[in-house]
């Protein structure tokens, strides 16, 4: 029964990165692209982790396993943002018609 | 601050024999070592770094990320519906916002909590005025931001941390309604 959730967990990763790299592909600008690539970066590395949790033979293993996805989840953020702000520093244009509002 | 530079201390070296493959007095040794470099050569980082959390604060944390975890599947959800079914699948838009979060940890949670949701990325943030730049995918997604629940539990979080500080709360940390009213309505729209 949690090999068949593991698997089901496998699955779901496979499909959010799978989602995560059509992005890449149909985003038009960096901007958006980051946010195709964010599937990935969440939920696939979650459902990976979840069903790598459910395998692991030892308690030892899971907590390492926990450890480095809230690793991860922290790090992540933090380099999409440098990405971002690196972006706009440096002049990458945003698609055209991006709009802006003030709140 | 020496009670921070232990707690971070022991989090740093609990960090390292969990990561590391063995406990033996060679890796401890060389995990107490690294982790008291860390603390000396981050320690003027100290005073912008929360106090020890108290158990009500961890709670309402736990609740937070809780209701993070869910946002992340939404959105995922969203994002993925979006690449899928709509065309063109973006409408970008980029907010400038000023959510009700005073102090340094809260808005760098905020940001994080934000970017870590497909479909916002926060591109920037002011020091001084707390000013937020997003990225958002859509529309819809830039809207949702103005009254996302997020912002609430972290104004909430640090309202009592100050509290318990024994400061006074400042009208301005707390969400009202009147400010969400201006943050929601009063937006102006312009193109980039």
């Amino acid at each position: 029964m949690i090999r068949w959730i593991a698997n089901i967990c496998f699955i779901g990763s496979f499909l959010a990165f799978g989602l995560g790299t059509l992005g890449l592909f149909r985003f038009p600008d960096p901007y958006t692209r980051m946010h195709g690539v964010g599937m990935g970066d969440t939920l696939g590395v979650g459902l990976a982790g979840l069903g790598l949790f459910l395998l692991s033979p030892s308690w030892a293993l899971r907590i390492k396993l926990v450890v480095i996805l809230f690793l991860f989840w922290a790090i992540n953020p933090t380099m999409s943002h440098l990405v971002a702000k690196a972006g706009l520093i440096h002049g990458v244009q945003p698609l055209k018609g991006t709009r802006l509002i003030k709140g | 601050m020496r009670k921070r530079s232990v707690v971070l201390f022991t989090l740093l070296l609990a960090f390292w024999l969990v990561i590391s493959a063995e406990a033996d007095l060679q890796h401890i040794a060389m995990g107490a070592i690294l982790a008291l470099v860390a603390v000396w050569f981050w320690q003027d980082l100290g005073p912008r770094l929360p106090h020890v959390l108290s158990a009500r604060e961890l709670l309402l944390l736990g609740h937070c990320l809780v209701s993070l975890a869910w946002f992340v599947i939404q959105s995922n959800i969203a994002v993925a519906k979006s690449l899928l079914f709509s065309s063109p699948p973006v409408g970008p838009v980029f907010v400038v916002m000023r959510p009700p979060i005073e102090s340094h940890w809260g808005r760098v949670l905020l940001a994080t909590c934000i970017t870590i949701t497909p479909g916002t990325v926060t591109v920037d943030i002011d020091p001084e005025t707390g000013q937020f730049i997003v990225h958002a995918l859509t529309e819809e997604t830039a809207a949702g931001l103005f009254d996302w629940q997020i912002i609430h539990e972290i104004s909430n979080l640090e309202s009592w941390r100050q509290r318990r500080a024994g400061h006074a709360v400042a009208s301005s940390g707390s969400y009202g309604v009147d400010s969400l009213g201006t943050l929601a309505g009063d937006h102006r729209s312009d193109s980039y």
